[in-house]
Protein backbone atom coordinates (compact mmCIF):
# COMPACT_ATOMS: atom_id res chain seq x y z
CA UNK A 1 0.00 0.00 0.00
CA UNK A 2 2.93 2.37 1.24
CA UNK A 3 4.43 2.00 -1.95
CA UNK A 4 1.19 3.09 -4.13
CA UNK A 5 1.36 6.30 -2.50
CA UNK A 6 5.31 7.16 -2.62
CA UNK A 7 4.86 7.06 -6.76
CA UNK A 8 5.34 11.04 -6.34
CA UNK A 9 4.67 13.88 -4.23
CA UNK A 10 2.79 16.32 -6.39
CA UNK A 11 0.51 13.25 -7.49
CA UNK A 12 0.31 12.22 -4.23
CA UNK A 13 -0.65 15.98 -2.78
CA UNK A 14 -3.31 16.65 -5.80
CA UNK A 15 -5.05 13.55 -4.53
CA UNK A 16 -4.75 14.40 -0.97
CA UNK A 17 -6.04 17.74 -2.20
CA UNK A 18 -9.05 16.40 -4.04
CA UNK A 19 -9.93 13.88 -1.17
CA UNK A 20 -10.20 17.19 1.16
CA UNK A 21 -11.97 18.80 -2.00
CA UNK A 22 -14.55 16.28 -1.40
CA UNK A 23 -14.57 15.85 2.49
CA UNK A 24 -14.87 19.54 2.73
CA UNK A 25 -17.64 19.21 -0.15
CA UNK A 26 -19.76 16.69 1.91
CA UNK A 27 -19.40 18.79 4.86
CA UNK A 28 -21.47 21.74 3.82
CA UNK A 29 -24.03 19.46 2.62
CA UNK A 30 -23.99 18.28 6.39
CA UNK A 31 -24.18 21.47 7.77
CA UNK A 32 -26.40 23.30 4.87
CA UNK A 33 -29.78 21.93 6.61
CA UNK A 34 -28.94 22.54 10.17
CA UNK A 35 -29.85 24.90 12.74
CA UNK A 36 -29.33 27.52 13.75
CA UNK A 37 -29.58 29.18 9.90
CA UNK A 38 -26.67 32.15 9.34
CA UNK A 39 -29.56 34.28 7.72
CA UNK A 40 -28.20 38.17 7.96
CA UNK A 41 -24.19 36.78 7.58
CA UNK A 42 -25.75 34.60 3.99
CA UNK A 43 -27.38 37.95 3.30
CA UNK A 44 -24.58 40.24 3.93
CA UNK A 45 -22.65 37.97 1.47
CA UNK A 46 -25.09 37.68 -1.26
CA UNK A 47 -24.67 41.86 -1.55
CA UNK A 48 -20.77 41.54 -1.55
CA UNK A 49 -20.97 38.99 -4.34
CA UNK A 50 -23.81 39.97 -5.98
CA UNK A 51 -24.64 43.06 -6.20
CA UNK A 52 -20.94 44.57 -5.45
CA UNK A 53 -19.85 42.50 -8.85
CA UNK A 54 -22.92 43.75 -11.48
CA UNK A 55 -21.14 46.55 -11.95
CA UNK A 56 -18.05 44.68 -13.09
CA UNK A 57 -20.11 41.92 -14.73
CA UNK A 58 -22.09 44.70 -16.77
CA UNK A 59 -19.67 46.32 -18.03
CA UNK A 60 -17.77 42.92 -19.09
CA UNK A 61 -21.11 41.97 -20.43
CA UNK A 62 -21.73 44.70 -22.79
CA UNK A 63 -18.13 44.63 -23.93
CA UNK A 64 -18.84 41.14 -24.92
CA UNK A 65 -21.88 41.61 -26.55
CA UNK A 66 -20.21 44.76 -28.42
CA UNK A 67 -17.10 42.83 -29.60
CA UNK A 68 -18.77 39.51 -30.20
CA UNK A 69 -21.32 40.99 -32.71
CA UNK A 70 -18.17 43.03 -33.98
CA UNK A 71 -15.90 40.46 -34.89
CA UNK A 72 -18.69 38.63 -35.98
CA UNK A 73 -20.28 40.53 -38.52
CA UNK A 74 -18.15 40.72 -41.21
CA UNK A 75 -17.95 37.27 -41.65
CA UNK A 76 -21.85 37.18 -41.79
CA UNK A 77 -22.11 39.77 -44.13
CA UNK A 78 -19.80 37.55 -46.16
CA UNK A 79 -22.58 35.17 -46.39
CA UNK A 80 -25.40 37.44 -46.73
CA UNK A 81 -26.87 36.17 -43.30
CA UNK A 82 -26.52 39.37 -41.38
CA UNK A 83 -30.22 39.16 -40.19
CA UNK A 84 -29.12 35.88 -37.98
CA UNK A 85 -27.12 38.12 -36.13
CA UNK A 86 -29.72 38.26 -33.36
CA UNK A 87 -30.46 34.69 -33.39
CA UNK A 88 -26.66 34.05 -33.10
CA UNK A 89 -25.45 36.30 -30.50
CA UNK A 90 -28.17 35.35 -28.51
CA UNK A 91 -28.31 31.72 -28.34
CA UNK A 92 -24.15 31.88 -27.60
CA UNK A 93 -24.42 34.20 -25.56
CA UNK A 94 -27.05 32.65 -23.20
CA UNK A 95 -25.38 29.12 -24.06
CA UNK A 96 -21.93 29.72 -23.34
CA UNK A 97 -20.42 33.46 -23.57
CA UNK A 98 -22.74 34.55 -20.83
CA UNK A 99 -22.39 31.84 -18.24
CA UNK A 100 -18.77 30.80 -19.05
CA UNK A 101 -16.99 34.96 -18.34
CA UNK A 102 -19.47 35.50 -15.86
CA UNK A 103 -18.04 32.75 -13.82
CA UNK A 104 -14.76 33.68 -14.61
CA UNK A 105 -14.66 37.24 -13.65
CA UNK A 106 -16.68 36.05 -10.19
CA UNK A 107 -13.86 33.23 -9.61
CA UNK A 108 -11.35 36.09 -10.04
CA UNK A 109 -12.98 38.42 -8.25
CA UNK A 110 -15.23 36.48 -5.46
CA UNK A 111 -13.19 33.41 -5.76
CA UNK A 112 -9.63 35.08 -4.98
CA UNK A 113 -12.05 37.10 -1.86
CA UNK A 114 -12.91 34.26 -0.29
CA UNK A 115 -9.76 33.00 -0.12
CA UNK A 116 -7.86 35.99 1.48
CA UNK A 117 -10.39 36.86 3.81
CA UNK A 118 -11.05 33.16 5.12
CA UNK A 119 -7.23 32.86 4.51
CA UNK A 120 -6.12 35.88 7.10
CA UNK A 121 -8.67 35.09 9.04
CA UNK A 122 -7.32 31.29 9.77
CA UNK A 123 -3.59 33.00 10.23
CA UNK A 124 -5.08 35.46 12.99
CA UNK A 125 -6.35 32.82 14.22
CA UNK A 126 -9.79 34.12 14.29
CA UNK A 127 -11.44 30.83 12.76
CA UNK A 128 -10.23 29.13 16.04
CA UNK A 129 -11.61 31.30 18.02
CA UNK A 130 -14.56 31.22 17.11
CA UNK A 131 -14.61 27.57 16.92
CA UNK A 132 -13.70 28.20 20.68
CA UNK A 133 -16.40 30.80 21.60
CA UNK A 134 -18.94 28.14 20.71
CA UNK A 135 -19.81 29.22 16.93
CA UNK A 136 -19.13 26.78 14.25
CA UNK A 137 -17.04 28.10 11.68
CA UNK A 138 -17.98 25.97 8.73
CA UNK A 139 -21.40 27.29 9.25
CA UNK A 140 -20.93 31.00 9.72
CA UNK A 141 -18.37 31.50 7.06
CA UNK A 142 -18.20 28.60 4.47
CA UNK A 143 -22.17 28.15 3.89
CA UNK A 144 -23.28 31.37 3.53
CA UNK A 145 -20.46 32.07 1.19
CA UNK A 146 -21.31 29.09 -0.46
CA UNK A 147 -24.99 29.61 -0.44
CA UNK A 148 -24.35 32.71 -1.92
CA UNK A 149 -21.43 32.18 -4.54
CA UNK A 150 -24.28 29.57 -5.78
CA UNK A 151 -27.20 31.66 -5.36
CA UNK A 152 -25.98 34.90 -6.48
CA UNK A 153 -24.20 33.83 -9.88
CA UNK A 154 -26.81 32.40 -11.81
CA UNK A 155 -28.85 36.58 -11.32
CA UNK A 156 -25.43 37.79 -12.03
CA UNK A 157 -25.53 35.51 -15.51
CA UNK A 158 -28.89 37.33 -16.44
CA UNK A 159 -27.76 40.59 -15.92
CA UNK A 160 -24.86 40.04 -18.02
CA UNK A 161 -26.59 38.20 -20.94
CA UNK A 162 -29.22 40.81 -21.15
CA UNK A 163 -26.88 43.60 -21.22
CA UNK A 164 -24.50 41.75 -23.78
CA UNK A 165 -27.12 41.03 -25.92
CA UNK A 166 -28.32 45.19 -25.70
CA UNK A 167 -25.07 45.49 -26.50
CA UNK A 168 -24.56 43.58 -29.36
CA UNK A 169 -28.21 45.17 -30.77
CA UNK A 170 -26.28 49.08 -30.19
CA UNK A 171 -23.91 47.94 -33.01
CA UNK A 172 -26.38 46.11 -35.42
CA UNK A 173 -28.80 49.52 -34.64
CA UNK A 174 -25.79 51.72 -35.49
CA UNK A 175 -24.43 49.26 -38.54
CA UNK A 176 -27.42 47.82 -39.84
CA UNK A 177 -30.44 50.40 -39.20
CA UNK A 178 -32.35 47.66 -37.23
CA UNK A 179 -35.37 48.37 -34.83
CA UNK A 180 -35.17 47.47 -31.07
CA UNK A 181 -38.62 45.56 -31.46
CA UNK A 182 -37.36 43.50 -34.97
CA UNK A 183 -33.86 42.87 -32.91
CA UNK A 184 -35.73 41.62 -30.01
CA UNK A 185 -38.61 39.41 -31.92
CA UNK A 186 -35.03 38.28 -33.83
CA UNK A 187 -33.35 37.03 -30.43
CA UNK A 188 -36.50 35.03 -29.24
CA UNK A 189 -36.88 33.75 -33.05
CA UNK A 190 -34.49 30.76 -32.28
CA UNK A 191 -34.36 30.52 -28.59
CA UNK A 192 -35.95 27.15 -27.28
CA UNK A 193 -35.34 26.43 -23.30
CA UNK A 194 -33.30 23.86 -24.37
CA UNK A 195 -30.93 26.72 -25.02
CA UNK A 196 -31.92 28.74 -21.55
CA UNK A 197 -31.99 25.74 -19.28
CA UNK A 198 -29.19 24.35 -18.85
CA UNK A 199 -26.98 26.85 -18.87
CA UNK A 200 -29.11 28.53 -15.64
CA UNK A 201 -28.48 24.76 -14.06
CA UNK A 202 -24.94 24.95 -15.24
CA UNK A 203 -24.52 28.77 -13.29
CA UNK A 204 -25.70 27.12 -10.33
CA UNK A 205 -22.83 24.79 -10.44
CA UNK A 206 -20.77 27.25 -11.32
CA UNK A 207 -21.49 29.50 -8.81
CA UNK A 208 -21.01 25.70 -6.48
CA UNK A 209 -17.57 25.70 -7.13
CA UNK A 210 -16.27 29.17 -6.72
CA UNK A 211 -17.45 29.58 -3.00
CA UNK A 212 -16.40 25.88 -2.75
CA UNK A 213 -12.54 26.30 -3.56
CA UNK A 214 -12.58 29.75 -2.57
CA UNK A 215 -13.60 28.85 1.04
CA UNK A 216 -11.58 25.68 0.88
CA UNK A 217 -8.60 27.04 0.19
CA UNK A 218 -9.04 30.01 2.48
CA UNK A 219 -10.48 27.95 5.40
CA UNK A 220 -7.67 25.09 5.05
CA UNK A 221 -4.82 28.45 4.76
CA UNK A 222 -1.49 27.38 6.49
CA UNK A 223 2.15 28.78 6.53
CA UNK A 224 1.31 32.24 7.97
CA UNK A 225 0.54 35.46 5.37
CA UNK A 226 2.31 34.05 2.87
CA UNK A 227 -0.40 31.38 2.80
CA UNK A 228 -3.16 33.63 2.61
CA UNK A 229 -1.59 35.21 -0.80
CA UNK A 230 -1.43 31.31 -1.85
CA UNK A 231 -4.86 30.70 -0.64
CA UNK A 232 -6.08 33.65 -2.87
CA UNK A 233 -4.47 32.73 -5.85
CA UNK A 234 -4.81 29.15 -6.06
CA UNK A 235 -8.64 29.72 -5.54
CA UNK A 236 -8.57 31.36 -8.62
CA UNK A 237 -6.40 28.72 -10.49
CA UNK A 238 -8.26 25.94 -8.93
CA UNK A 239 -12.07 27.95 -9.87
CA UNK A 240 -11.11 28.46 -13.13
CA UNK A 241 -9.96 25.18 -13.90
CA UNK A 242 -12.93 23.41 -12.63
CA UNK A 243 -15.20 25.69 -14.30
CA UNK A 244 -14.04 24.38 -17.44
CA UNK A 245 -14.23 20.87 -16.40
CA UNK A 246 -18.12 21.93 -15.54
CA UNK A 247 -18.77 23.20 -18.45
CA UNK A 248 -17.68 20.62 -20.56
CA UNK A 249 -19.48 17.98 -18.01
CA UNK A 250 -22.62 19.89 -17.87
CA UNK A 251 -21.99 20.38 -22.15
CA UNK A 252 -21.77 16.52 -22.96
CA UNK A 253 -25.29 15.93 -20.30
CA UNK A 254 -27.03 18.91 -22.33
CA UNK A 255 -26.23 16.97 -25.63
CA UNK A 256 -27.26 13.62 -23.85
CA UNK A 257 -31.01 14.55 -22.46
CA UNK A 258 -31.95 17.24 -25.62
CA UNK A 259 -30.39 15.62 -28.40
CA UNK B 1 -27.65 48.81 10.65
CA UNK B 2 -28.90 51.75 8.72
CA UNK B 3 -26.23 50.52 5.98
CA UNK B 4 -27.67 46.99 6.12
CA UNK B 5 -31.05 48.17 5.88
CA UNK B 6 -29.91 49.99 2.10
CA UNK B 7 -28.02 46.69 1.84
CA UNK B 8 -31.00 44.38 1.65
CA UNK B 9 -32.97 46.88 -0.24
CA UNK B 10 -30.20 46.72 -2.72
CA UNK B 11 -29.44 43.37 -2.65
CA UNK B 12 -33.75 42.88 -2.78
CA UNK B 13 -33.80 45.22 -6.11
CA UNK B 14 -30.88 43.07 -7.74
CA UNK B 15 -32.26 39.85 -7.14
CA UNK B 16 -35.72 40.96 -8.06
CA UNK B 17 -34.31 42.40 -11.37
CA UNK B 18 -32.39 39.21 -12.25
CA UNK B 19 -35.07 37.57 -12.07
CA UNK B 20 -37.22 39.34 -13.75
CA UNK B 21 -34.75 38.79 -16.83
CA UNK B 22 -35.13 35.11 -16.60
CA UNK B 23 -38.89 35.44 -16.30
CA UNK B 24 -38.89 37.32 -19.44
CA UNK B 25 -37.19 34.95 -21.51
CA UNK B 26 -38.77 31.88 -19.86
CA UNK B 27 -42.38 33.95 -21.12
CA UNK B 28 -41.14 34.72 -24.65
CA UNK B 29 -39.60 31.56 -25.41
CA UNK B 30 -42.57 29.93 -23.66
CA UNK B 31 -45.05 31.82 -25.51
CA UNK B 32 -43.36 31.28 -29.00
CA UNK B 33 -43.64 27.83 -28.27
CA UNK B 34 -47.89 28.16 -27.09
CA UNK B 35 -46.80 27.31 -23.74
CA UNK B 36 -49.36 29.80 -21.93
CA UNK B 37 -52.00 30.58 -24.21
CA UNK B 38 -55.17 27.84 -25.10
CA UNK B 39 -54.37 25.44 -27.60
CA UNK B 40 -56.09 22.51 -29.51
CA UNK B 41 -54.69 19.29 -30.76
CA UNK B 42 -54.72 18.03 -34.04
CA UNK B 43 -52.81 15.75 -35.81
CA UNK B 44 -51.63 14.53 -39.34
CA UNK B 45 -50.48 11.22 -40.33
CA UNK B 46 -47.28 11.08 -42.66
CA UNK B 47 -45.12 8.39 -44.32
CA UNK B 48 -41.93 10.30 -43.74
CA UNK B 49 -41.22 13.12 -41.26
CA UNK B 50 -37.73 14.11 -42.35
CA UNK B 51 -36.19 14.82 -38.85
CA UNK B 52 -38.62 16.75 -37.52
CA UNK B 53 -38.02 17.33 -33.78
CA UNK B 54 -41.03 17.74 -30.66
CA UNK B 55 -41.43 21.99 -30.09
CA UNK B 56 -40.53 22.76 -34.45
CA UNK B 57 -43.37 25.35 -35.55
CA UNK B 58 -46.44 24.80 -36.93
CA UNK B 59 -47.27 27.36 -39.23
CA UNK B 60 -50.62 28.06 -41.08
CA UNK B 61 -50.22 30.18 -44.28
CA UNK B 62 -46.82 31.75 -43.03
CA UNK B 63 -47.55 32.57 -39.62
CA UNK B 64 -46.45 30.41 -36.17
CA UNK B 65 -49.39 29.16 -34.82
CA UNK B 66 -48.25 26.27 -32.64
CA UNK B 67 -45.82 23.79 -32.04
CA UNK B 68 -44.90 19.90 -32.34
CA UNK B 69 -46.67 18.02 -29.31
CA UNK B 70 -45.79 14.54 -30.39
CA UNK B 71 -44.43 12.26 -32.75
CA UNK B 72 -45.48 8.70 -33.02
CA UNK B 73 -44.73 5.47 -35.06
CA UNK B 74 -47.86 4.09 -35.92
CA UNK B 75 -47.14 1.28 -38.27
CA UNK B 76 -43.63 0.96 -40.46
CA UNK B 77 -45.48 3.78 -42.60
CA UNK B 78 -47.53 5.58 -40.78
CA UNK B 79 -46.14 8.36 -38.19
CA UNK B 80 -48.68 10.43 -36.83
CA UNK B 81 -47.44 13.80 -35.39
CA UNK B 82 -49.47 16.43 -32.54
CA UNK B 83 -50.01 19.67 -33.04
CA UNK B 84 -50.99 22.34 -30.41
CA UNK B 85 -52.80 24.73 -32.18
CA UNK B 86 -53.79 28.52 -30.93
CA UNK B 87 -57.59 28.20 -30.26
CA UNK B 88 -57.26 31.93 -31.53
CA UNK B 89 -56.35 30.58 -34.99
CA UNK B 90 -58.14 27.04 -34.98
CA UNK B 91 -61.35 29.05 -36.38
CA UNK B 92 -59.41 29.67 -39.69
CA UNK B 93 -58.55 26.46 -40.44
CA UNK B 94 -60.84 24.12 -42.22
CA UNK B 95 -61.16 20.23 -42.24
CA UNK B 96 -59.29 19.99 -46.00
CA UNK B 97 -56.54 21.95 -44.36
CA UNK B 98 -53.27 19.75 -45.64
CA UNK B 99 -50.16 19.97 -43.35
CA UNK B 100 -46.70 19.50 -45.08
CA UNK B 101 -43.24 19.14 -43.97
CA UNK B 102 -41.03 21.80 -44.93
CA UNK B 103 -37.72 23.51 -43.51
CA UNK B 104 -37.44 27.26 -42.04
CA UNK B 105 -35.48 28.83 -44.85
CA UNK B 106 -32.56 26.69 -46.54
CA UNK B 107 -31.17 25.37 -44.04
CA UNK B 108 -33.24 26.09 -41.03
CA UNK B 109 -35.35 23.79 -38.70
CA UNK B 110 -38.02 21.80 -39.88
CA UNK B 111 -41.61 23.26 -39.58
CA UNK B 112 -44.78 22.25 -40.37
CA UNK B 113 -46.99 24.49 -42.85
CA UNK B 114 -50.90 23.55 -42.72
CA UNK B 115 -51.87 25.16 -45.95
CA UNK B 116 -55.68 26.49 -46.17
CA UNK B 117 -58.71 24.10 -47.24
CA UNK B 118 -61.04 25.52 -50.23
CA UNK B 119 -64.00 23.79 -50.74
CA UNK B 120 -65.06 22.43 -47.02
CA UNK B 121 -65.80 25.55 -45.10
CA UNK B 122 -65.98 23.90 -41.64
CA UNK B 123 -63.31 24.20 -39.21
CA UNK B 124 -61.09 21.47 -36.87
CA UNK B 125 -62.12 20.67 -33.93
CA UNK B 126 -60.06 19.10 -31.29
CA UNK B 127 -58.69 15.66 -31.56
CA UNK B 128 -59.22 16.03 -35.86
CA UNK B 129 -56.55 14.59 -37.87
CA UNK B 130 -55.80 16.88 -41.02
CA UNK B 131 -54.72 15.28 -44.68
CA UNK B 132 -50.76 15.45 -45.42
CA UNK B 133 -48.66 15.74 -48.73
CA UNK B 134 -46.09 14.12 -49.32
CA UNK B 135 -43.04 16.87 -50.38
CA UNK B 136 -39.96 16.17 -52.57
CA UNK B 137 -37.19 15.72 -50.27
CA UNK B 138 -33.77 16.48 -51.04
CA UNK B 139 -32.49 13.16 -51.14
CA UNK B 140 -35.21 12.30 -54.08
CA UNK B 141 -34.26 15.43 -56.06
CA UNK B 142 -30.94 14.31 -56.08
CA UNK B 143 -31.40 11.13 -57.47
CA UNK B 144 -33.38 12.48 -60.64
CA UNK B 145 -30.45 15.06 -60.64
CA UNK B 146 -28.08 12.09 -60.80
CA UNK B 147 -30.17 10.79 -63.75
CA UNK B 148 -30.13 13.95 -65.63
CA UNK B 149 -26.56 14.36 -64.86
CA UNK B 150 -25.91 11.14 -66.60
CA UNK B 151 -27.84 12.11 -69.51
CA UNK B 152 -26.46 14.98 -69.86
CA UNK B 153 -22.87 13.25 -69.87
CA UNK B 154 -24.00 10.89 -72.56
CA UNK B 155 -25.39 14.10 -75.01
CA UNK B 156 -22.05 15.87 -74.20
CA UNK B 157 -19.98 13.26 -75.46
CA UNK B 158 -22.80 12.72 -78.36
CA UNK B 159 -21.85 16.12 -78.82
CA UNK B 160 -18.85 15.88 -79.22
CA UNK B 161 -18.27 13.01 -81.61
CA UNK B 162 -20.78 14.90 -83.58
CA UNK B 163 -18.73 18.58 -83.53
CA UNK B 164 -15.37 16.30 -84.58
CA UNK B 165 -17.37 15.06 -87.18
CA UNK B 166 -18.60 18.44 -88.50
CA UNK B 167 -15.13 20.17 -88.42
CA UNK B 168 -13.80 16.93 -90.30
CA UNK B 169 -16.28 17.65 -93.17
CA UNK B 170 -18.14 14.05 -92.66
CA UNK B 171 -22.00 14.04 -92.69
CA UNK B 172 -24.08 16.72 -94.48
CA UNK B 173 -23.68 19.73 -92.09
CA UNK B 174 -19.80 18.84 -92.38
CA UNK B 175 -19.82 19.21 -96.17
CA UNK B 176 -22.44 22.46 -95.52
CA UNK B 177 -19.50 23.99 -93.48
CA UNK B 178 -16.65 22.84 -95.09
CA UNK B 179 -17.54 22.44 -98.76
CA UNK B 180 -16.82 25.55 -100.45
CA UNK B 181 -18.49 24.91 -103.95
CA UNK B 182 -21.27 23.93 -102.24
CA UNK B 183 -21.82 27.43 -100.58
CA UNK B 184 -21.03 28.65 -103.95
CA UNK B 185 -23.75 26.64 -105.25
CA UNK B 186 -26.23 27.63 -102.74
CA UNK B 187 -25.17 31.35 -102.91
CA UNK B 188 -26.52 30.41 -106.72
CA UNK B 189 -29.55 28.87 -105.38
CA UNK B 190 -30.75 31.99 -103.28
CA UNK B 191 -30.08 33.99 -105.84
CA UNK B 192 -31.38 32.46 -108.17
CA UNK B 193 -34.90 31.84 -105.35
CA UNK B 194 -34.88 35.26 -105.12
CA UNK B 195 -34.94 36.08 -108.94
CA UNK B 196 -37.81 33.69 -108.96
CA UNK B 197 -39.44 35.51 -106.09
CA UNK B 198 -39.23 38.92 -107.90
CA UNK B 199 -40.85 37.53 -110.71
CA UNK B 200 -43.75 35.44 -108.53
CA UNK B 201 -44.43 39.15 -106.70
CA UNK B 202 -44.42 40.33 -110.78
CA UNK B 203 -46.67 38.07 -111.62
CA UNK B 204 -49.39 38.04 -108.75
CA UNK B 205 -49.20 41.75 -109.01
CA UNK B 206 -49.92 41.55 -112.95
CA UNK B 207 -52.62 38.39 -111.56
CA UNK B 208 -54.14 41.09 -109.52
CA UNK B 209 -54.75 43.68 -112.51
CA UNK B 210 -57.95 43.60 -115.03
CA UNK B 211 -55.94 43.08 -118.18
CA UNK B 212 -55.47 39.50 -117.95
CA UNK B 213 -57.39 36.24 -117.19
CA UNK B 214 -57.06 36.05 -113.72
CA UNK B 215 -57.86 39.56 -113.43
CA UNK B 216 -61.15 39.21 -115.20
CA UNK B 217 -62.14 36.32 -113.16
CA UNK B 218 -61.21 38.21 -110.00
CA UNK B 219 -64.18 41.15 -111.73
CA UNK B 220 -67.41 39.74 -109.90
CA UNK B 221 -69.39 41.12 -113.46
CA UNK B 222 -67.46 38.22 -114.87
CA UNK B 223 -67.66 35.98 -112.21
CA UNK B 224 -71.40 36.38 -112.46
CA UNK B 225 -71.76 35.75 -116.49
CA UNK B 226 -69.26 33.07 -115.83
CA UNK B 227 -71.66 31.73 -113.21
CA UNK B 228 -74.67 31.97 -115.85
CA UNK B 229 -72.34 30.10 -118.09
CA UNK B 230 -71.74 27.06 -115.74
CA UNK B 231 -75.27 27.01 -115.00
CA UNK B 232 -76.24 26.96 -118.70
CA UNK B 233 -73.35 24.28 -119.28
CA UNK B 234 -75.55 22.77 -116.44
CA UNK B 235 -78.39 22.16 -118.00
CA UNK B 236 -77.03 21.54 -121.80
CA UNK B 237 -75.24 18.54 -119.66
CA UNK B 238 -78.67 17.77 -118.52
CA UNK B 239 -80.05 17.58 -122.01
CA UNK B 240 -77.23 15.87 -123.43
CA UNK B 241 -77.44 13.07 -120.56
CA UNK B 242 -80.92 12.40 -122.23
CA UNK B 243 -79.73 12.50 -125.76
CA UNK B 244 -76.86 10.10 -124.71
CA UNK B 245 -79.62 8.07 -123.02
CA UNK B 246 -82.09 7.93 -125.92
CA UNK B 247 -78.75 7.12 -128.03
CA UNK B 248 -78.07 4.61 -125.60
CA UNK B 249 -81.56 2.90 -126.34
CA UNK B 250 -81.20 2.87 -129.90
CA UNK B 251 -78.01 1.81 -129.58
CA UNK B 252 -79.30 -0.94 -127.18
CA UNK B 253 -82.33 -1.87 -129.73
CA UNK B 254 -80.07 -2.16 -132.70
CA UNK B 255 -77.20 -4.49 -130.87
CA UNK B 256 -80.69 -6.37 -129.47
CA UNK B 257 -81.95 -7.13 -133.53
CA UNK B 258 -84.73 -4.43 -133.27
CA UNK B 259 -84.76 -2.39 -136.46
CA UNK B 260 -82.77 -1.83 -139.70
CA UNK B 261 -79.45 -1.18 -137.97
CA UNK B 262 -78.95 -4.37 -136.43
CA UNK B 263 -79.65 -5.70 -139.59
CA UNK B 264 -77.08 -3.71 -141.45
CA UNK B 265 -74.32 -4.26 -138.71
CA UNK B 266 -75.01 -7.33 -137.48
CA UNK B 267 -75.75 -9.42 -140.38
CA UNK B 268 -72.42 -10.20 -142.40
CA UNK B 269 -74.73 -12.31 -145.13
CA UNK B 270 -76.27 -8.99 -146.05
CA UNK B 271 -73.16 -7.85 -146.72
CA UNK B 272 -72.15 -10.68 -148.72
CA UNK B 273 -75.20 -9.87 -150.73
CA UNK B 274 -74.73 -6.28 -150.84
CA UNK B 275 -71.20 -6.69 -152.50
CA UNK B 276 -72.61 -9.19 -154.91
CA UNK B 277 -74.93 -6.76 -155.79
CA UNK B 278 -72.36 -4.08 -156.50
CA UNK B 279 -70.52 -6.44 -158.45
CA UNK B 280 -73.56 -6.95 -160.53
CA UNK B 281 -74.24 -3.27 -160.71
CA UNK B 282 -70.31 -2.58 -161.48
CA UNK B 283 -70.54 -5.46 -164.40
CA UNK B 284 -74.15 -3.89 -165.70
CA UNK B 285 -72.64 -0.69 -165.79
CA UNK B 286 -69.69 -1.53 -168.38
CA UNK B 287 -72.13 -3.16 -170.57
CA UNK B 288 -74.53 -0.05 -170.26
CA UNK B 289 -71.97 2.02 -171.03
CA UNK B 290 -71.38 -0.60 -174.24
CA UNK B 291 -74.72 -0.56 -174.71
CA UNK B 292 -74.56 3.27 -174.77
CA UNK B 293 -71.40 3.38 -176.83
CA UNK B 294 -73.50 1.57 -179.24
CA UNK B 295 -76.82 3.60 -179.24
CA UNK B 296 -74.21 6.82 -179.80
CA UNK B 297 -73.46 4.75 -183.41
CA UNK B 298 -77.01 3.91 -184.20
CA UNK B 299 -78.55 6.13 -186.38
CA UNK B 300 -81.65 6.78 -184.35
CA UNK B 301 -79.81 8.62 -181.66
CA UNK B 302 -76.84 10.09 -183.60
CA UNK B 303 -78.70 13.42 -183.84
CA UNK B 304 -79.43 13.53 -180.28
CA UNK B 305 -76.18 13.00 -179.26
CA UNK B 306 -74.69 15.28 -181.57
CA UNK B 307 -76.82 18.28 -180.17
CA UNK B 308 -75.52 17.82 -177.20
CA UNK B 309 -71.63 18.22 -178.16
CA UNK B 310 -72.64 21.16 -179.89
CA UNK B 311 -74.19 22.90 -176.46
CA UNK B 312 -71.26 21.20 -174.88
CA UNK B 313 -69.02 23.45 -176.64
CA UNK B 314 -71.18 26.04 -176.52
CA UNK B 315 -71.33 26.41 -172.48
CA UNK B 316 -67.60 26.36 -172.79
CA UNK B 317 -66.56 28.74 -174.92
CA UNK B 318 -69.01 30.95 -172.59
CA UNK B 319 -67.28 30.14 -169.58
CA UNK B 320 -63.69 30.67 -171.02
CA UNK B 321 -64.82 34.63 -172.88
CA UNK B 322 -66.36 35.07 -169.47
Amino acid sequence: MNTIFKISEPIQSFLTEIGELSYFSGRFFKEVGKRPYEFKEFLKQCYNMGYQSLLLVGVTGFIIGLVFTLQSRPTLQQFGAVSWMPSMVSISIIREIGPIITALICAGRIGSGIGAELGSMRVTEQIDAMEVSGTNPYKFLVVTRILATTLMLPILVFFADAIAIYGSFLVENTKGNVSFLLYFNQVFRHLEFSDLIPSTIKTFFFGFAIGLVGCFKGYNCKKGTAGVGIAANSAVVYTSMLLFIIDFIAVLVTDIFYN
Amino acid sequence: MEKTATQKIKLGIFVIVGLLIFITTVYFIGKKQNIFGKTTEISSIFDNVNGLQLGNNVRYSGVSVGTVTAIEMINDTMIRVEMDIDDKIISHINKDAVAIISSDGLVGNKIISILPGKKNKIPVKEGDVIKSMKRLNTEDMLKTLNVTNENTAKITSNLVKITEEITKGKGTIGMLINDTTMSADLKEITQGLKESATSLSQLTTSLNSKDNVIGVLNDTGTANSIKQTLKNLENSSLKIDDAVKNLNTTITNAKEGKGAINYLSNDPKLVQKIDSIMTNINKASIKLNENMEAMRHNFLFRGYFKKQEKEQKKNQKNSSSK
